[in-house]
């Protein structure tokens, strides 16, 4: 029975993300007619390809129950590595090999510093985030990269389709179908949430914790190399500041996922990052100008946080019952 | 059977050995920032011109002031990475007041309110509703940067008339010193006192260690979150107040670098005095430091990108110090593997 | 006899649709030592949140020296002079002790802006002290120092109010070693002289007879009984009767019928420099080995040696007589070794995930098929399956591990070693904060796993090692002290425990 109740409250909270994005929609679709046009939608598509790819990366962190803010410095580095690599006529998929090698080093630096050397992650992330920064200049000195670009192809994966959709939203998917199975139906997946949960129960257990905590900053950082590869696919040349949008919408999809869904997961994420990014077009699309996107995307970020957090919901329940606070936690806990 | 329990003769401190280890986390720092500027300066004897110092004296000014708060916040176990953005904030909220008309008093009083603001909402965020401090300051630094570039349309604001902190950085004394650093160097010995002498500076460090234990004993913890958030937030709009006159605009953009330089002074400066343990006299000699770092590396013609590399480098390689050397001390030896 | 400096009458408390308390009758003397008793759940923790101000009482009076009292929060409690040490005191590690005592009450106006005064400081602890000698250097950090230590710390802490006249004690003795308990009970008889009263909550029944002058036993939210000491030992009433409510058997089940198997695990000469030396010892399929060794004997890092989350610097493990190296946890339990933690809260389980997640965590190959993909169905059958033998209460796959009592949570754990399919056990400390009624369920576990298995418990508790064990050594000083051929008598096994000597 309780397992029964266990499936209702899951199918409950997704059908609920399911009628607020809806909503959204609804409510964009009334303000702004164009929002449901192919033209908006296949926008819509793409840049939540982009956006989720980074957000998927970061998901595997926050399981771990640590932060990453290397993204933006990251996706900097790789794009302009992809960049040069392209420039110099290498075929496609060798300089997309070569950004995933350099995003797999620099993700493995950061997690081997945090697992194995107990750096804090915050810090951390920041400082090799800023050192990427830095070497993304290493190149050209800081000036666009498109040599090369139209030849190579690159731009495919922004325009070409399959079955109707475009090539890069297929690809969101299939790394988020993966992404899912391995999470959610494997032991793998497993083993990152007993990391994340108690690390010492978990290396009890038999579970190579540092192993996977190293691994969840590597798969971040290869998931960011693949958003900003989207990024410069769809404009057609690499620059130092692309991929600087990237982690704000991957934080609040993946902590506005985690709220509506009650916990860090993929599909949490997949629903996050939709309602980020219909949200951001849907406001580019009324005209909002660009400055705010960030203003918006972290207001919905906090709000969600807040909206879902314990306290509230202690507080709400407290003027419902008229019960003292105290005595409701300690109830909690015997 | 009763032993001695507070021995008045053996202070802390007593050996020979244990002086010399005191005295090499003191100073070690201080040292570097003399090593450093004379290195400099046997290349590039420019840096010790006094319009030189002066440029530096405003800079470590500025980023002095912007840290001081965020100092404490570390040092309580928390984060704020919003103080760049809150200063930036400031920064525009000053130039916009001015352009609208109003005088600088009110200007500068605005300015400091959205700080205060600011401030405060992530403390009762983080302390009171027990929200993660990086998601919450993550949060009011993109709302600040986008309120800041709303503000200027996403441009900069171009102030007229100097204001009245103008004096503050007239360079004096040959042209070496602008006056700006005496206040700031006041409120950090204030800073100090509270730190060392006050209750309060002892509630920040044990909080860290044990939040529960500080609860346990009646001391308002919520009330000393916000208290440091707001304090946090106050001080990078003072720095933003700072900068608006010091550039004679608002850029909106200002923000970005200051979230490593700051980080990094914060935790260069925990590993003097108080090893692990940020503090105020850290944080100014590590703010010294990297002003002498950053004008040397630009006297010595290295762009900025690789300024950056080095800073960055220079974070990992402190951090990595500083967390050997607490796991060679020994300091998680008896607490419960966390 | 003496009014009552504390009193409770009628309290009741209901959280929800739960009456945790009902009509509760208590009081205590001036200067009395004042055991309080009851199962988990049985209402004493609620009652004595309530007399420290942490919840409100529903209903009832409580009245301290004569007068009535309305607490709402700890401080008015305090300001009654009534102070509560918790069971896992809260302590600034890297503080010293003196520094710890005056937390918060520095100054007398007791703000953030009140200046410390490092003399007046001392010179309060030496006033303190005077008054209760406690041999303790109070410069040390309290991370340096020992579980009885920084007991005395809390204490210290508790008592620097003025006017405290009585002193809750939740569990104190449970993390502290039988010589450690000593110190603890002499510091209690000198607060009683003191004319302070002491509320003292435990689950160690000798304990009561050892400290205390009178007790009350609390079984399902009232207090069903309150006698003193000398009249329990005259009428020889079994206080683990009293908790129950019904008669208890032995707790201990009995021993193994057979003689023992095959060695098992077989240790040569290990050693950890500073921790233990030339360990010595087989375990053998069909028994259950005790090892009796205090808190610091090395106890603790021997099992995590022979769990492989220490490296053993010398001597040799041998598991079903082949030599083996265990570098890690998961090379122990591939060898088939299995530890049920000491600390299962912070080593033994995900708290905030339910039985369904913790129970495969340590066999997940077990859990899973190609690609590694969880074969869920079997996974919750078996799951079932084993808290059902463990019988697990609520037996809920789903409900948080957070949400279980301390003797389910080591349930949990149980029912994870057995999914391990290891056929070596190790227990560390099993019943620690677990009741009296799930104690006996769990050594009965630990009996049936030795059918089958070899089962070490390793603990600091001699009475739980020499009960349930059918061949039992100490560890003293991180040296073996083996017993004669006719093995160690419960007073043999003390007695080698703490002082390193075999009886003659």
């Amino acid at each position: 029975m309780s397992r029964l109740n266990d499936h209702f409250r899951g199918a409950a909270r997704v059908l609920g993300f399911v009628a607020l994005v809806l909503g959204v929609g609804a409510v964009f679709a009334l303000i702004e007619p164009r929002f449901l046009s192919h033209a908006s939608l296949s926008g819509i598509a793409r840049h939540m390809a982009a956006n989720g790819l980074a957000a998927l990366g970061l998901t595997f962190v926050v399981i771990v129950r640590k932060f990453d803010l290397s993204i933006a410095g990251i996706a900097a580095f790789a794009a302009m590595s992809m960049g040069a690599l392209i420039a110099a006529g290498l075929p496609l998929w060798a300089a997309i090999m070569g950004g995933l090698a350099l995003g797999a080093v620099l993700g493995a630096i950061s997690g081997i510093a945090i697992s194995y050397f107990e750096l804090p992650d915050i810090v951390t992330t920041i400082a090799v985030g800023s050192i990427c920064g830095g070497l993304a200049f290493l190149y050209t000195g800081g000036r666009s990269i498109f040599q090369n670009f139209f030849q190579s192809g690159i731009t495919d994966l922004n325009d070409a389709r399959l079955l109707g959709l475009g090539v890069s939203l297929w690809i969101l998917l299939a790394v988020y179908a993966a992404a899912w199975f391995v999470m959610s139906r494997t032991r793998t997946g497993m083993a990152f949430y007993a990391t994340g949960e108690n690390p010492v129960a978990a290396h009890f257990s038999g579970i190579a914790t540092r192993r996977f905590v190293a691994l969840a900053y590597v798969l971040c950082a290869l998931c960011t190399v693949l958003a900003v590869l989207l990024i410069l696919a769809e404009s057609g040349n690499a620059e130092t500041n692309k991929g600087a949008n990237l982690m704000m919408p991957a934080y609040a999809g993946v902590f506005l996922g985690a709220a509506v869904m009650g916990g860090t997961s993929v599909v949490a994420t997949f629903g996050g990052i939709l309602l980020i990014t219909m949200l951001l077009d849907g406001f580019a699309l009324m005209g909002v100008p660009y400055y705010y996107s960030d203003g918006v995307v972290s207001l919905i970020l906090l709000g969600g946080v807040i909206a879902f957090s314990d306290s509230l919901r202690e507080w709400i329940t407290g003027l419902g019952l008229l019960r003292p606070r105290a005595a409701r936690k300690s109830e909690n806990r015997a | 059977m009763t032993m001695t329990y507070i021995d008045k003769t053996t202070r802390p401190g007593g050996t020979l050995r244990r002086r010399m280890a005191r005295l090499t986390t003191d100073l070690w720092l201080p040292a570097a920032v003399v090593v450093l500027t004379l290195a400099v300066a046997s290349v590039r004897p420019q840096i010790l011109d006094a319009g030189n110092i002066a440029a530096m004296l405003k800079s470590f000014s500025v980023m002095a002031v912007m840290v001081l708060g965020l100092t404490w916040v570390i040092a309580a176990g928390k984060i704020d990475v919003s103080f760049m953005q809150v200063a930036a904030l400031a920064n525009m909220i000053c130039a916009w007041s001015l352009a609208q008309g109003w005088g600088w008093g009110a200007a500068i009083g605005a300015a400091l309110a959205a700080g205060l603001v600011v401030g405060v909402v992530n403390g009762l965020l983080v302390s009171a509703m027990r929200l993660p401090a990086l998601i919450v300051t993550i949060s009011t630094a993109g709302i600040c940067a986008s309120i800041a570039a709303a503000l200027g349309k996403g441009t900069v604001i171009r102030i007229e008339a100097p204001g009245p902190l103008a004096p503050l950085l007239d360079p004096v004394l040959g042209g070496a010193v602008p006056p700006v650093v005496v206040p700031v160097l006041l409120i950090a010995a204030l800073a100090w006192v509270v730190q060392e002498r006050l209750a309060m500076g002892r509630y920040i460090y044990a909080m860290a260690q044990n939040e529960a234990a500080v609860r346990s004993v009646g001391v308002p913890v919520v009330g000393l979150g916000v208290l440091l958030f707001a304090l946090s937030g106050v001080s990078a709009a003072a720095a933003g107040v700072l900068l608006a006159e010091h550039l004679a605009s608002g850029q909106p953009m200002i923000g970005g670098p200051y979230l490593i330089n700051g980080l990094t002074v914060v935790l260069l400066g925990g590993m003097m005095v108080r090893v692990g343990k940020p503090n105020i006299l850290g944080t100014l000699t590590a703010t010294l430091f990297i002003g002498v770092l950053f004008s040397g590396t630009a006297l010595l013609g290295l762009p900025d990108y690789q300024r950056q590399i080095i800073q960055g480098a220079l974070l990992l390689i402190g951090l990595a110090v500083a967390t050997l050397a607490a796991r060679h001390h020994g300091t998680g030896g008896h607490r419960d593997g966390a | 006899m003496a009014t009552p400096v504390l009193t409770a009458s009628d309290v009741s408390k209901r959280f929800g649709p739960v009456q945790a308390l009902r009509g509760v009758d208590f009081h205590v003397g001036p200067g009395e030592v004042h055991a309080l008793l009851g199962i988990n759940g049985a209402g004493k923790s609620t009652f004595i949140k309530i007399l420290s101000g942490i919840i409100q009482k529903d209903g009832g009076t409580l009245t301290v020296a004569g007068r009535e009292v309305h607490f709402r929060t700890p401080e008015d409690a305090i300001r009654a002079g009534i102070a509560t040490v918790q069971q896992h005191p809260e302590l600034v590690a890297d503080m010293s002790g003196l520094d710890n005592i005056f937390l918060g009450r520095e100054t007398a106006g007791r703000g953030l802006f009140a200046r410390i005064d490092r003399a007046a400081l001392e010179a309060r602890a030496e006033a303190l002290l005077a008054r209760f000698a406690v041999p303790l250097d109070l410069r040390q950090e309290v991370g340096q120092m020992s579980a009885v230590e920084r007991e005395a710390v809390a204490i210290l802490q508790a008592l620097a109010v003025d006017g405290i006249r009585v002193l809750i004690l939740d569990e104190p003795t449970s993390t502290l070693t039988e010589v450690e308990r000593e110190d603890l009970f002499a510091l209690m008889n000198q607060l009683k002289t003191r004319g302070i009263s002491i509320i003292y909550i435990t689950h160690q029944l000798e304990e009561v007879f050892a400290i205390a002058d009178s007790f009350s036993v609390f079984r399902a939210g009232t207090c069903v009984a309150r006698m003193s000491v000398a009249e329990a030992r005259e009428s020889r009433v079994s206080l683990a009767e009293l908790m129950l409510g019904e008669a208890v058997g032995d707790v201990f089940p009995p021993k193994a019928g057979a003689p023992a198997g095959e060695a098992l695990l077989e240790l040569e000469g290990l050693g950890r420099p500073h921790e233990f030396t030339d360990i010595s010892l087989q375990a053998r399929r069909g028994e259950i080995l005790g090892i009796f060794g205090l808190v610091g004997s090395g106890c603790d890092e021997l099992s995590k040696t022979i769990f492989g989350a220490l490296p053993a610097a010398r001597g040799t493990i041998r598991v079903h007589g082949r030599e083996v190296a265990l570098r890690s946890p998961r090379a122990a339990l591939d060898a088939g070794i299995f530890l049920v933690p000491g600390d299962r809260r912070s080593e033994g389980l995900a708290l905030s995930r339910p039985a369904l997640f913790n129970v495969p965590l340590a066999n997940l190959r077990r859990a899973s098929g190609g690609f590694w993909a969880l074969r869920r169905g079997r996974l919750r059958r078996d799951a079932q399956e084993l808290t059902r033998q463990v019988a697990l209460h609520p037996p809920s796959l789903t409900t948080p591990a957070s949400g279980f009592s301390g003797g389910n949570q080591q349930k949990i754990v149980l029912a994870k070693g057995l999914y391990s399919e290891a056929d070596i056990y190790i227990f560390v400390e099993p019943t620690v904060g677990v009741d009296i009624g799930a104690r006996a369920k769990i050594y009965a576990q630990m009996r049936a796993l030795a059918r089958t298995a070899a089962v070490v418990v390793i603990s600091s508790d001699c009475d739980e090692v020499h009960g349930v064990a059918d061949r039992t050594v100490a560890l003293h000083k991180g040296r073996l002290v083996a017993p004669g051929a006719r093995g160690f008598s419960r007073d043999d096994l003390l007695m080698a425990g703490i002082m390193g000597e075999v009886a003659a």
